[in-house]
Parts: structure tokens; sequence; C-alpha cells
């Protein structure tokens, strides 16, 4: 007996209790991609695995939900429905899995009943898995989600977040446990997850936490969920099987990068050496690696900033799939170098607000310490950060009191949480739950509200679940908001995109409107288009072969490129309106002096493509050395780069990304480092160097 | 096969452009008659021109520098060596003084004499034609001076009326008066529009018929007063008075009333004394009481579904009946077992309140297959200028019965297709699935009446064209910009 889409979450959980082989769930498409690549994989690359995948004796594949469903809509410009209904197409006998942040399904804020009920039913037919997770733990957040899967007669898997920390206690999973069979209908219904979504547990903690759990509940199917981060996944993993762990999350070998998932073969050997047999199916296992290999190199941009393990990270607790985004948004905010410190802080900072490092509660995380770590840098420079970790550190070893600290030390505790954000203080107020552990302790509070404090918690707290009081959303509402924005009727699958990422969901709407379904093409063409003349687009449409040959490209004329393409035969002439259009209709160009050193100068006519080099975008108050790349700049598809003539800070950019300029344009101004800056910039050009 | 009379003509000048110029074209080659056509500026490229056998610049591109100076047309024609001249419709060919002109200049002009044109346009004067040959008209009042009048007018025919300008056309500037209140700005918009459009402000008024239905007869007749009609056509489906459907024959008329109107037709064809083709447009109203509103004395747009019908090529007719050749056609020989329809392609855009839409047509793809057929004035890659009617394509299915003509119809709009331009093409399909249209329940306000639903259409673009112009995207700026 083995499990298969078409029977029933009872049968496939018999099937798994009789079976004495272990199952894998393969998480490449989704939380892999998610974790080591920005979740950029093209659905045309990953749809190729589905064959492989379908025969390859998977418990399921997990393709669909977390963050992909908003990087679908953001930047892969692939409608969510299409991807889960051709996974299903293309793989009938392996089950298909999602994932759902509890009350925030695939988004980032609290859904009402209603709205839940909506987009849940919208997925029931193509995913036939249901993982669930809330970063409280709190189990009633899964209740209407769990309604809803069980009533479609999908499989619901309740997680329970997984945590290293002195209160994660064998007693504490216990107990939540009890709870969500109570809730679910018992060990018959659902599979149990632990969500090790950081990769922080160790092989024998995370085996005894599965023998606590099946000497309670000697049925009950555990399915053990694990990231690389620590190094430590692959022996956690078999050390959760040999404890009876039923389903094991892995991934493609060549998918393995440092912060998603184990690679499959290498779990499977060790499984084998210790006498455990599993249900892979090895040669077609190694055809989609081969595929996967194939088709990877295309994603290297997009991997992580920092390569390799950190067992640190049993510490700061930054989630897997919270790894590649943040270093991008630190990349991008020139604040790269400061991550030490930020992953430093967030290791104090889960010791004095209690809850999951997982979403929504990793963003409060990053953006909480993020936000902490820079103001000090900028107000006092890298003394100051490491002066205020330093304090937080001796106030935790101290037993978080406040009896040994001097009165300026209190004060700037006190502050740590003066600029909260809007989440942060939400999840204080219990917008999303009673916090796992306890609400934080006062001095929290005061940081985060000030000395009105108490006034605001007594009013504003919840204590119960603040879903059973959230009105349903105006979905009519909804649905003519988001008629106005695309101009015509949208259809229910449309109307719940819009749901979960209003703004995502139109603007992707619209692109499809202007340039179809190009999920079709081929990987290298969506990220490049056509660089050769004469070079093709082939790809197939309904079974129909198309090629889309590059005839010419134009000169930009008044911000305009007519690029001249062979379309199955026929010529199209298509404007494409540059960037530079609006510029271009400016005044004229400011060109820089060469007797003023700072000012930078085009070398050449061309386009700048690029402000920064291939690791870092550069903007106003970043510090370049010299000789580094500070701009590049397009022309006749050849690249040139700017080098920074001086190290400096920046304390101008005068153009704009893809904006035309001429040759000897002002395109930079640079000024000397202030002395006290020094040392940081040393920082940073030390890790961007090892970035690359 | 050509007779003796019409070797009479061995060139012969379109005075048109478009569709109805190429349609013409056709039917000269079949008779060797080698066919000249005039362009304007925008049209040096024109399909007309690149199928013609010769062709000569007329001028600039309005249409009062080119395609309807009278001086330029005719001198166009006498200059290539032509014997006759065929107007087409629109530009002159409802011109008496051009029919003259031509007359004078020794080419035959193909259509009735300047005079019955004249009558023609003249609407009082059709009107009187029309009712001294017995032919049932809408009560009104001609020469219409004063608001009182209406007033009068309306308490004795009943509300609304209806005030036209007496040199127009076409529909355009009427107004419609629902009560007295109305009568007498209604009186000032529709004097001043007229004087706008038609340069003169006469007007008359007309009883408003409601649920009626627009149905026409086609005739034809030889310069020896024999005269035979060719069934009528339905040609409700209009908006603003500009046709957009037609179909022959008419759901609504059965045939004994096709026969007593047929009868009325050719009796007030041959009282006029009107020569080669014309159409009399009938108002029929639910009652099935009818009244004639106008003569066209000339080619109509939606000919082509009568041709489909009875079998016979109408300008070939009138060709032959322009060089004095006699009818041998008995009316006993028009039989009509089938069903026609005629689809109307814009170059407008619906959903933009039609506004004309010109400009480059990238890629076509014109329709073919079993029981239809195209007449087009386009070609891939030509140039929809915005001078001129927005007419791009007529499409015509024909079927042994309405159901079988309208599957056919819809297979043929699925399959054309025209990149680069907007085009009535989706609010065509949203006709031919409308369940009153299909059902035959419908009168002239059909597209007024259900317009938001029929413009309730997704353009459907072509998905290739949409993905080249994502990856031309891609490729002008080096990098896909929606993945960074």
């Amino acid at each position: 007996m083995t499990v298969h889409p078409k029977k029933s979450p009872r049968e496939n959980i018999a099937a798994l209790r009789s079976d004495r082989r272990v199952y894998f769930t393969n998480t490449g498409p989704r939380d892999t991609g998610q974790s080591d690549f920005k979740n950029r994989h093209t659905l045309y690359d990953l749809i190729r695995l589905a064959p492989f995948y379908n025969r390859s004796g998977y418990f399921s594949i997990e393709n669909h939900g977390g963050a992909r469903f908003h990087q679908n809509l953001l930047q892969n410009m692939t409608d969510p429905f299409e991807e889960a209904i051709l996974w299903k197409e293309r793989m009938p006998d392996v089950m298909t899995q999602t994932l759902v942040r509890s009350t925030n399904l695939w988004g980032y804020r609290m859904y009402p009943r209603n709205v839940i009920r909506l987009s849940v039913k919208a997925f029931l037919p193509t995913v036939d898995v249901w993982r669930c997770f809330d970063f409280l733990n709190y189990v009633p957040n899964m209740i209407p989600i769990a309604e809803e899967v069980m009533k479609g007669g999908k499989l619901f898997q309740p997680a329970i977040s997984f945590g290293v920390s002195q209160d994660c206690t064998d007693a504490y999973y216990r107990k939540l446990t009890d709870e969500i069979l109570k809730v679910t209908g018992g060990t018959n219904e659902i599979i149990l997850c632990i969500k090790d979504m950081a990769g922080v547990g160790s092989p024998k903690r995370v085996a005894r936490l599965t023998d606590v759990l099946l000497q309670k509940y000697p049925d009950l199917v555990i399915q053990y969920h694990r990231h690389a981060t620590d190094g430590l996944a692959v022996p956690a993993l078999a050390a959760a099987a040999k404890a009876g762990v039923k389903i094991l999350d892995v991934t493609d070998d060549p998918f393995t990068r440092y912060y998603g998932h184990a690679p499959v073969r290498s779990v499977q050997a060790l499984l084998q050496e210790m006498g455990i047999a599993t249900s892979l199916d090895l040669p077609m296992a190694d055809k989609a690696a081969e595929t996967v290999t194939g088709f990877i190199g295309h994603y290297r941009e997009f991997e992580s900033q920092f390569h390799g393990f950190s067992y640190k990270v049993t510490e700061h607790r930054m989630p897997g799939g919270a790894f590649p985004s943040s270093f991008e948004q630190a990349a991008k905010g020139g604040f790269l170098s400061l991550m030490p410190q930020i992953l430093r802080g967030m290791s104090n900072g889960n010791r004095f607000i209690k809850y999951f490092d997982v979403t929504p509660g990793s963003q409060i995380t990053w953006t909480t310490w993020a936000g902490i770590v820079q103001y000090h840098y900028k107000e006092g420079g890298l003394k100051q950060v490491e002066d205020l970790l330093d304090l937080c550190e001796r106030f935790i070893a101290q037993g978080q009191s406040f009896d040994a600290l001097k009165p300026e030390e209190k004060e700037s505790l006190l502050g740590l949480y003066a600029r909260a954000t809007d989440d942060l203080k939400n999840l204080l107020l219990g917008r999303y739950g009673p916090l796992p552990f306890g609400w934080p302790a006062d001095w929290v509070y005061q940081s985060v509200f000030g000395d009105a404090w108490r006034e605001k918690v007594a009013r504003e707290r919840f204590e119960e679940s603040p879903l059973a009081q959230k009105p349903d959303e105006d979905v009519e509402r909804a649905r003519t908001e988001l008629q106005k924005g695309i101009a015509r009727h949208p259809t229910e699958n449309e109307l719940v995109l819009y749901m979960q990422h209003p703004g995502a969901a139109v603007d992707f709407i619209r692109f499809q409107t202007r340039f179809g379904n190009t999920t079709v093409l081929p990987t290298g063409i969506w990220f490049d288009g056509l660089k050769e003349f004469g070079s093709e687009a082939v790809f197939e449409t309904h079974g129909k072969p198309n090629r889309i040959k590059l005839v010419s490209i134009g000169q930009d004329v008044d911000g305009v490129k007519h690029i001249v393409l062979s379309v199955n035969s026929t010529m199209h002439v298509f404007p494409v309106e540059m960037p530079s259009r609006k510029a271009a209709q400016k005044a004229g160009p400011r060109f820089a002096d060469p007797a003023v050193p700072g000012r930078v100068a085009s070398p050449i006519m061309g386009n700048v493509w690029r402000i920064g080099d291939k690791d870092r975008i550069l903007k106003i108050g970043d510090i370049v050395k010299e000789g580094e790349e500070i701009m590049n700049i397009e022309a006749m598809k050849v690249e040139t780069a700017v080098l920074s003539p001086m190290h400096g800070v920046i304390k101008e950019i005068a153009v704009k990304l893809n904006e035309a300029v001429v040759e000897k344009q002002l395109l930079m101004v640079l000024e000397d480092v202030p002395p006290e800056e020094r040392k940081g910039s040393r920082t940073r050009s030390k890790n961007s160097r090892k970035a690359r | 096969m050509p007779d003796s009379k019409t070797k009479m003509i061995q060139k012969l000048f379109i005075a048109n452009r478009g569709e109805i110029a190429c349609r013409t074209i056709r039917t000269c080659r079949e008779l060797g008659i080698r066919a000249v056509v005039g362009y304007s500026d925008c049209d040096a490229l024109s399909y007309h021109v690149k199928i013609a056998d010769e062709a000569v610049h007329l001028g600039p591109s309005p249409v009062k520098l080119s395609y309807m100076d009278i001086g330029k047309v005719v001198d166009a024609a006498r200059r290539t060596g032509c014997e006759a001249v065929f107007p087409g419709y629109g530009f002159l060919s409802e011109n008496a003084e051009f029919a003259q002109a031509c007359r004078s200049a020794g080419l035959i002009f193909i259509g009735p004499t300047s005079d019955v044109i004249a009558r023609m346009g003249d609407k009082i004067a059709t009107k009187k034609a029309l009712a001294d040959a017995g032919v049932p008209i809408i009560p009104g009042l001609p020469r219409l001076k004063s608001a009182d009048e209406i007033v009068a007018f309306g308490k004795e025919a009943g509300w609304p009326i209806i005030i036209k300008a007496v040199a127009g056309g076409g529909g355009r500037g009427m107004q419609r008066v629902d009560s007295a209140d109305q009568a007498k700005s209604a009186l000032e918009r529709a004097v001043s529009i007229a004087e706008k459009l038609f340069g003169s402000g006469e007007v008359y008024a007309e009883k408003y018929i409601r649920g009626a239905r627009h149905i026409e007869f086609q005739f034809i007749a030889d310069a020896f007063g024999r005269v035979v009609h060719l069934g009528d056509r339905e040609c409700s489906i209009q908006r603003r008075h500009q046709k957009l459907v037609e179909e022959a024959p008419s759901s609504l008329l059965d045939d004994r009333l096709r026969n007593e109107m047929g009868q009325v037709v050719v009796k007030a064809a041959k009282e006029i004394g009107y020569v080669t083709a014309g159409t009399l447009e009938f108002l029929v109203a639910p009652d099935r009481r009818y009244y004639a509103i106008e003569v066209n004395p000339r080619i109509q747009v939606e000919h082509t579904v009568t041709e489909m019908i009875v079998g016979l090529d109408i300008i070939r007719l009138m060709i032959r009946m322009a060089v004095g050749t006699p009818l041998r056609l008995r009316q006993e020989e028009i039989r009509i077992a089938s069903h026609a329809i005629q689809c109307r392609v814009n170059a407008e855009d619906p959903k933009n309140d039609f506004a004309p839409s010109y400009g480059t047509v990238t890629y076509l793809r014109q329709v073919s297959g079993p029981f239809v057929r195209a007449d087009s004035g386009i070609y891939q890659g030509c140039e929809v200028p915005p001078f001129y009617d927005s007419l791009v394509s007529k499409i015509c299915s024909v079927g042994k019965d309405r159901p079988t003509a309208i599957e056919r119809m819809r297979r043929a709009l699925s399959e054309f297709t025209v990149w680069g331009i907007k085009t009535t093409i989706p609010l065509l399909e949203k006709i031919m699935v409308h369940p009153d249209f299909v059902e035959g329940r419908f009168d002239t306000d059909f597209i007024d009446d259900h317009l938001s639903g029929l413009l309730d259409y997704v353009e459907d673009e072509d998905e290739i064209l949409k993905i080249s112009r994502f990856i031309a995207e891609v490729t002008a700026l080096g990098k896909n910009p929606y993945s960074q």
C-alpha cells in the first residue's frame, strides 16, 4: 500500500503507517528555491522536473505557497493558479504541497474567515497537502484553514514551529500536539510536521522530541522539515527517521546550497547504511537531479550574497527562507557590512521578545534589528553598535535585571525599541495572537510605547484570539477595486490573487494583458532577451511551435528603440520606450568639471544600466574605494565600467538607472570620507569582496 | 459573358478607394475591362492602387482635395482614356453634379441619371416621388419652419417625432423629440447641425416608429423600363444609423409581405425612371406596417449579401445597364433558397465610443474557407489612414438557413486576425452569439439597448504578439526589467 493523490487523507495516513519505508518530500520547487535562489526559478525550468518527480516515489512535492506566491506575482510574472494547475497535470501520481502561514495564508496580513475560505477553496483542486504553521504556535489561528482543507478532502498538515531555546521543552511541544490533535480530530486525520525552519535541531534533540510525541501518540505520522543552515541537516534527518519520523523534507542534490534542504541522495544513502528503507526511486531521482544541473546555472546571480553554512543560526535563528531576501535587502540598502551586527542583535532580541522566527515573525525580527543597528551605526558608528550589543549581552547574562546596570545603560536599553515598527507594536498588542511563552517584560513595553505603555496595554492588548473578532471582508468591494485596476471583470481566481497581494496582483494582471503568458519562454530569453542578431526564441504554445528571431535593434532615438523581430516568419517592428525617455525630454545634460576632484564623468555615450557593481547597488551616502566599479554604461551591447577615481563617499548620483548619457556627462559626485566612517568602510569592503 | 455593349468599355475609372474599389476591380477583371483608380497622397500604397491596372494621383489626402474633387476625378478618367466612371458609395456617388460632369465629359456614369440622383438626394422630393408612386411613407412635415408645427404634428401623429436635415443622410444630425416641451430646443439643434454638416439648415419632421426594423430592397433597372427586385436585406443592426451587420433575407418578412413590398419597389423604380441598381429603404413597424424612407441611387456596402443568395454580380449588372444592355432577367427567375450575413469590420475601437483607429496593419490573417467571402481593402503592412471611412473589410457567410450562416460567420470572425489597429471584430463576435440576435428579436436600437453587454469582451490580442512585445522590450533594455 502506497500513498497516492487519489486516495483520501485517512487512506494515505494508514498507508504511511503500514509502510515500513521512510518517505520524502521534495521542497526544491518552493522552499529550497526560496531559501537559496530567492524563488526566481522559472516555471519553464521547474516544470521539466514534473515527469521525474511523478515517478520518484516521493510522498509529495512542495511546489506552492510561502513567498513563491508573492514572488510569482511580483517578479516571476507567473500566475500562481496556472503554476499549480500545470504541476497537477504533469504530476498526477504524486501529491502536490503548499505552505500556508496560518491566517496570513500566502500574504502578509491576517485574513478574516471569509477570505481564508475563498482562497483555500480556490486552490483545493490543485493542492493535495496543506502544511500550515503559525509563528506563535497559536492553534486557534490554524482552525479556519484546517476546516476548509479537511472539508475539501485534502490532507491537512499542521506544523509545530520548532526552536531550541530553553522554553522549547518537550512538555511545551507535547502540550501543543495535544491541542492540535484535539482540534483536528486525531492521529487518523492529520500528519504532524516538526518545522525546523532555521535548521537548528541537533540529531539528539530531534530524535528525543520525536520519541516524546510518539510515546504519547504511537499512531501519529510525523514529518520533519529541516533547513540545512547549521550544517547538521543530514545526520539530524537520519536521527529523526530512526526515531520514527515517517517523512523527511529533502531536495535534489544540485538544488542544495546552505539555507535550503538536505540532498536527497545523501540522506537516502545514510539511511540505507543505517538499515532504513526508503520509497525513493533512485534512477528517477537522478534524472531529476540531471535536469536541475542543466538549468541551475541561470540563477547564480540570485544566490545569497553569503555562501556557506553558519552554525551561529542556532543563536540568531534566522529562518532559511528569509536568508537570501535579507541579504539582498542589506546589499541594496548598502548595509551588507552590518550583517554580523544585525544577526548578533537578533540573537539578543529573541531573548527579550519570544516568538518563532518565521513569517511574519522573521520579518518583524529583521526589520526591527536591521533598523536598530543601522540607526546606531549612523549615529555613532560601529562602536556605538558594538557597545549596545555588548550591553544587551551583559544584561542577558545578568538574568535581564536592571539592578547591575548604570543609569545611562538603563536608559540606553529603554531606548532600544524607541523606533519600533507598527508590526512590532501590533505583535506586542496581541494582534497576531498571544505570544507562545508569555508577554515580554515591562521594560520592553516601556521601550516600545513610551511612558504611557501601561494604559496602552490595558486598553488595546488582545488576550484572546484576534481572528475571532475580525469581521469578514467586503469581497464585492475588492472585486470593484480590482475591476477598476485592470479595466475589465476579474475572474474569481484573479480576485483570490488580489485578496493576497492587491498591488502586486493588479500589476501582474496588467503585465499579462500587455505581454501575455511569458512562462512559455526559455529561461535565458526571460532574463536577458535575444542578444545576437539572428538568434531565436523557440517555444511552444498549446503544442504549436513558435520561432521569434531578432532581426535588428534600432538606435535609441528620443528614448525609443525599434526592435525588429521575425515573429513566426512575419516581420514586426516593436517600438520600445526606454526608461531614459522622460529624462531625455528634460533640459540638456550636466557635464562634469574635470578640474574639480570627485566629479565622475561618463567615458562614453550610452545607457546607465547599473549604478554600483554586480554585488552592490550604490546610493547616496555609500562609501566607495578607489578603482571600484561604481557604474556601468552600455552602448551597442558593450558594457563599460566606470571606476571610482578616489576613496570617497557618494554625495550625489546625477543620473538615473537606465538613463541615456552622453560623453563627459556628470554621473556622480564624490567627497572625501569623514574620519569616523573610515573603519566602517573597511569592514564593508572586506565583506563585499567575500561575497564575490 | 461580356455582351457586345459592355465591350464599349475598355477602361473603367473607379472613383473610390478601399474595399469597394477592390471589389469593383475584380468584376472589371472578369469582364476584361482595365480598371483605373485614383489615389490621394496617403493612399499611394493602398490596396486598391496595388491591384488596379493603372492609377492616377488625385491630390492631397483630405477628400475635398482628392476623391471629392469633381474636376480632378473627371480629368483623371479622361486622361487615362476611360470610357466610364464607377462612383462606388460615399464620396461623389450621390452627387448629381458629378454624374452630369461625367456625362458632359463624354464618360458613361455607372448609376442613375443626374436628375434621379438630384431628386433622391432631396428627401422631400424623394418622399413626394415615392408617395406619388403609391409607396407608403412615414407621416411627416415637409419644410419645417417652427416649433409650433412640431407640437401640432406630434399631437396628431403621436410622439416621438424625429427631425432630419433635408440634405442629410446616414442618420447624421437627427434629433428625437419626445414631447412638446422639447420641440423648440430640438429644432434649434437640428437646424444648427444641418447647417454645419450639410451646408443647409433646411429640416423636416417625421413620426418616429418605435421598435422598427430597417429593411431594404435591392432592385435593378435597365434603360428600357424593365425593373426586377433582388429581394430584401435586413439592416437593423446599426449604431447611430451606421449599419454593422446585414443579412438577407430578413427573418421578419413572410413571402406574402415580401412579394407585396417587392411589387411596390418595382413600381416605384419604374415611376422614378431609375436606371442601374438602387435600393429602397423601409422602416417596418412591429405590426409589419412598412414605410419607405429613402432611395439609395448607388451601390450599397451590403449589396454582397444579396449577391450571395441570388447568385448575381450586382456591379456587373450595373455596368451592363449603364451601357444600355437590356435586362433579360425576369422576376420569377430570382429564387432565394439560402441565407447570407455580412459583418462590417471597421477600424474603430468600440470600447472607446467607436473612435476611429488608424495606423499600420502589422499582421493580417484574412478569412477563408467554405461558404465565406471577404471583401477587403487592407493587406498586411498597409496603413489605415485617418481621412476616410473606417470600413476596412466585409465578411459574408452563406448557408441554407440563418442558423447555418450565423455559425459560419462565427467561425470566420474567429479566424480573422488584424493586428495594429482596433476593429469591430470582437463586438461582431458578441453580436453573433447574443441570444436576441440569434433568435431574430431585435430592432434598430439593438446595439444601443445592449451596448454594455456587447462591449463586455476582452480584446483578444494574439498571445504570440504579446510575448514578442515582451521579448522586444527585454532585448531593447538588455535585461528583464520586471525580474529585477
